[in-house]
C-alpha cells in the first residue's frame, strides 16, 4: 500500500514513516503543501494521504480542496494539532475522509490508514487474529490447522467481533449485525452465544473481554501477542 | 474601617444639637415673655385697684381698704402678696413697710438726699423677706398730691411654671434629637441600599464571572464607581482571556513535537522485545509513560482553556444523547481499566440533555479517568446515565478510598490532588466543574453504595 505523508515536523514525519513502513506500507514523505499538491496531481501518487493541516505555505485545507477540485477520490486522513470543532468540520467539509488529533497512538494511526485504504478495496474474505482464521467466502473457521465447528449464530457473532477486533462493541450492535431479518433476540441470548464462542476459541490465543453492562471486545491475549 | 453612616452621623449630630438648642431657647423666650407680661399686668392691675381706693383728706392720704378687701388682695394659693402705700417722702401710709419701691442697689445710692420722683409705673425684681419678689410701683396723683402704691409678689408660682416649661422643652428637644439621629441612621441605611445590592450581586458571582455590572437600577451617584469597576473588570477579563489564549496556543504548539516523540518511542518499543534487552525495554516503557503524562497534561490544559466561560458560547448547545457520548468514550478506557484489572461497567439509558458535544466528552472522560486513577487494582467503576425529573443524570461510582466530606469541595479546585502517590494533573475535576457550570448542571459528590468509594453525579437541567 502506498501512503503519502505530508508533515513539516521532521521528527514526526520520520516517526510516521517508520511506523507505517513497519506495517508493510510504502511511505513517501513531503514536508510542505505545494510539493504535496504537485505530487498528488499524478493520479496514482498514493492510495492514502496522511495530511497535516498546519503546513508552511499552502496548508492542509488548501491541499484537500485542490485535490477534490481535480476530482480525485484518494482517501485523506487529516492530522491536526487543534481540536477546535471548526477545524474538524472544515476539514471534513472540504472532502477529507477522517481526522486524527495530535498526539495520537501509532496503532490508532495504522488502523485509520488501513480502514481508509479498505474503503477502496473489496472486503477481505479471510479474517485472522491470533491463531484463529475465518474464511468468510468458504465459511470455514480454523485454529491453527484445526477446523472449528460453529453454529450459524456463533459464526455471525465471531465474524462481527473479528471484523471489529480490538474495538468495543455493544450487545445491541451484535444483535443488529447478526439478525438481518429483524428476528427477536434478547440481550441474554447474546450472552449465551458469547459464552459458547468463548469456550470454542479458548486455545486460539485470543479472548473476549466483557465490558459490564455494555458489550464485548475481542482481543489478542496479552501473553500471546 | 470607617462607616459612611457613622461619619454622616458624627458630622450631623453637632449642628443638629445646636439647632435644637437654639430652637428650644427661642421657644422658651416666645412662651415666657408673654407669660411674664401677663403676670406683671396682674400685679399692675392689683396696684391700680389699690390706688383707686386712695383719697386725700386734711390728715393726709387715706385708704379705704376694708379687711375683706385686703384679704382678697393678699389671698393666693402659693405666693405671698404684699402691698404698700407711701407718700412722696416715702412715709408709709398703709400696708407692709418693707415692700421696696425701687430695685435694691439704687435705693441706697443717695443717702441723705430727698428721694427722687419715681416714674408713673415701674416693674422690677427685688428681694423681700429673704425671698425674690416681683414688684410693681405706681405713682398715684390725687388733687395735685402724689403717692406711691407698691404691690409685691413672691416668684414661687412663676418659677414653678418656668421650671415646668423648661423641663418640657428639654424633654421635647431631647426627643427631637433622638428622632433626628434615628432618621439619619435609617435614611443613610436606605440610601446605601443600592450599594448593598451591588455588593450582594458581586458576592453571588462565580470566581470567573468577569461580566460587567449592569448599569440598570444603579443610582446616578454610583454610576462613576460602577463604570470604573466595569472598566477594571474588562481589563482583568481581557488579561484572563489573553492568558487562556496563550495557554491554548502553547498547548497546541506542544502537540506536534509530542506526537513526534510518541510515534518515535512507539516505533522503538515495537522493535525492542523485553526478552532481548530487558533494561532498554524498561527504560523505553518509562519514556512512553512519561510522554503519556505530558500529553495528558497538555490536553488537560487545553480542555481547561476551552471550558473557560469566556470561550464558551451558549449557541453551541444542542440536544445530545448522553448515553451515546459515554459509549463513544468507552473504548479509550477499556485498556486503562484492564491494566489495573478494574471491572469497568455501564448502565446506560437513553438520556437527552442540552450540551456541547466536545465539552461533554471532556467531562465524561475526566470523570471516568479520575475514577480509574483513584480506584485500586481489582476495584469496580460503574458509569450510569438515565433521564431525571430535571433533565438527565450522569454518575460515576467507584470502589476507591472515597473522599472525606471535608475535602469534597476542594477536589474541584485546580491543581488539588488529595493523594500524592497518584499521578494526575489535578485539573480533571476542575474541568468537570467548569464544564458542568457552563451547562447549568449541578455536581454532587457522595459516598458510593454502602458508604464506600466515591459517587460523582452530574445533574443536568
Amino acid at each position: 500500500m502506498h501512503v503519502l505523508v505530508v508533515e513539516d515536523d521532521a521528527v514526526l514525519a520520520d516517526g510516521l514513516s517508520r511506523v507505517l513502513s513497519g506495517h508493510g506500507m510504502a511511505v513517501e514523505v513531503v514536508n510542505n503543501g505545494s510539493q504535496a499538491d504537485t505530487l498528488l496531481q499524478r493520479p496514482d501518487a498514493a492510495e492514502v494521504v496522511v495530511l497535516d493541516i498546519g503546513l508552511p505555505g499552502m496548508d492542509g485545507f488548501e491541499v484537500v480542496k485542490r485535490l477534490r477540485a481535480r476530482g480525485s477520490a484518494v482517501p485523506v486522513l487529516l492530522l491536526t494539532a487543534r481540536d477546535a470543532i471548526e477545524d474538524r468540520v472544515q476539514g471534513l467539509e472540504l472532502g477529507a475522509d477522517d481526522y486524527l488529533v495530535k498526539p495520537f497512538a501509532s496503532a490508532e494511526l495504522v488502523a485509520r490508514v488501513r480502514a481508509l485504504a479498505r474503503r477502496n478495496t473489496p472486503k477481505p474474505t479471510v479474517l485472522a487474529l491470533g491463531d484463529l482464521t475465518l474464511d468468510t467466502s468458504a465459511k470455514r473457521a480454523r485454529i491453527k490447522e484445526r477446523a472449528l465447528e460453529l453454529s450459524v449464530r456463533e459464526w455471525a457473532v465471531l465474524e462481527y467481533l473479528l471484523q471489529h477486533a480490538a474495538r468495543v462493541v455493544s450487545k445491541q450492535q451484535i444483535i443488529d449485525a447478526i439478525l438481518p431479518w429483524g428476528d427477536d433476540l434478547t440481550l441474554n441470548a447474546v450472552e449465551v452465544y458469547i459464552s459458547r464462542v468463548r469456550l470454542k476459541i479458548a486455545d486460539a490465543g485470543i479472548s473476549i473481554r466483557t465490558i459490564r453492562g455494555f458489550g464485548y471486545m475481542l482481543e489478542q491475549t496479552p501473553d500471546h501477542a | 474601617m470607617h462607616s459612611i453612616r457613622l461619619r454622616l452621623l458624627r458630622r450631623l449630630i453637632g449642628p443638629m444639637l445646636l439647632l435644637n438648642l437654639a430652637g428650644g431657647a427661642l421657644t422658651y423666650m416666645l412662651a415666657w415673655i408673654p407669660a411674664q407680661k401677663a403676670f406683671d399686668q396682674n400685679l399692675s392691675d392689683a396696684a391700680a385697684a389699690l390706688g383707686a381706693r386712695l383719697s386725700v383728706t386734711r390728715e393726709g392720704w387715706q385708704i379705704d381698704l376694708p379687711r375683706q378687701a385686703e384679704q382678697v388682695l393678699r389671698s393666693d394659693d402659693s405666693d405671698a402678696v404684699f402691698f404698700t402705700v407711701r407718700d412722696v417722702a416715702r412715709n408709709a401710709v398703709a400696708g407692709d413697710d418693707d415692700v421696696p419701691l425701687e430695685p435694691a442697689p439704687r435705693a441706697q445710692t443717695s443717702p441723705g438726699l430727698p428721694p427722687r420722683m419715681l416714674p408713673a409705673r415701674r416693674t422690677f425684681d427685688a428681694v423681700m423677706r429673704e425671698e425674690p419678689v416681683r414688684v410693681v410701683v405706681l405713682r398715684i396723683e390725687r388733687d395735685g398730691r402724689q403717692a406711691y402704691v407698691g404691690v409685691a409678689k413672691t416668684l414661687r408660682q412663676r418659677s414653678q411654671i418656668r421650671n415646668a416649661t423648661v423641663r418640657a422643652l428639654v424633654l421635647l428637644e431631647a426627643l427631637f434629637t433622638l428622632a433626628s439621629v434615628g432618621l439619619i441612621w435609617f435614611s443613610v441605611g436606605s440610601g446605601l441600599q443600592p450599594l448593598n445590592r451591588m455588593r450582594a450581586g458581586l458576592n453571588a458571582r462565580d470566581a470567573d464571572d468577569l461580566s460587567p455590572i449592569s448599569p440598570a437600577d444603579i443610582p446616578d451617584e454610583l454610576g462613576p464607581v460602577v463604570s470604573a469597576f466595569n472598566s477594571l473588570l474588562s481589563k482583568v477579563s481581557e488579561g484572563a482571556k489573553a492568558q487562556q489564549d496563550f495557554l491554548a496556543n502553547v498547548a497546541h504548539q506542544l502537540r506536534t513535537p509530542l506526537a513526534g516523540l510518541r510515534t518515535q518511542l512507539e516505533w522503538l518499543a515495537a522493535r525492542i522485545a523485553p526478552a532481548q534487552d530487558a533494561e532498554a525495554a524498561h527504560s523505553l516503557g518509562l519514556m512512553l509513560s512519561s510522554s503519556e503524562r505530558m500529553i495528558r497534561q497538555t490536553n488537560q490544559l487545553l480542555a481547561l482553556a476551552r471550558a473557560e466561560p469566556s470561550h464558551f458560547e451558549k449557541t453551541r448547545l444542542e440536544p445530545l444523547l448522553l448515553n451515546q457520548l459515554v459509549e463513544e468514550a468507552i473504548q479509550q478506557f477499556v485498556e486503562q481499566a484492564a491494566l489495573k484489572q478494574i471491572d469497568l461497567g455501564f448502565d446506560l439509558a437513553p438520556t437527552t440533555v442540552m450540551g456541547d458535544r466536545f465539552l461533554l466528552r471532556d467531562l465524561i472522560d475526566n470523570l471516568i479517568d479520575n475514577a480509574l486513577r483513584y480506584t485500586p487494582a481489582f476495584g469496580t467503576v460503574t458509569v450510569s446515565c438515565h433521564p431525571a425529573a430535571s433533565g438527565g443524570l450522569l454518575s460515576v461510582e467507584d470502589s476507591g478510598p472515597g473522599i472525606p466530606p471535608a475535602k469534597r469541595e476542594a477536589v474541584f479546585s485546580r491543581f488539588v490532588r488529595l493523594d500524592d502517590k497518584t499521578t494526575g494533573s489535578g485539573l480533571g475535576l476542575a474541568i468537570v466543574r467548569d464544564i458542568a457550570t457552563a451547562h447549568g448542571a449541578r455536581i454532587s459528590l457522595d459516598s458510593g453504595a454502602g458508604g464506600r468509594g466515591a459517587l460523582f453525579s452530574v445533574i443536568f437541567p
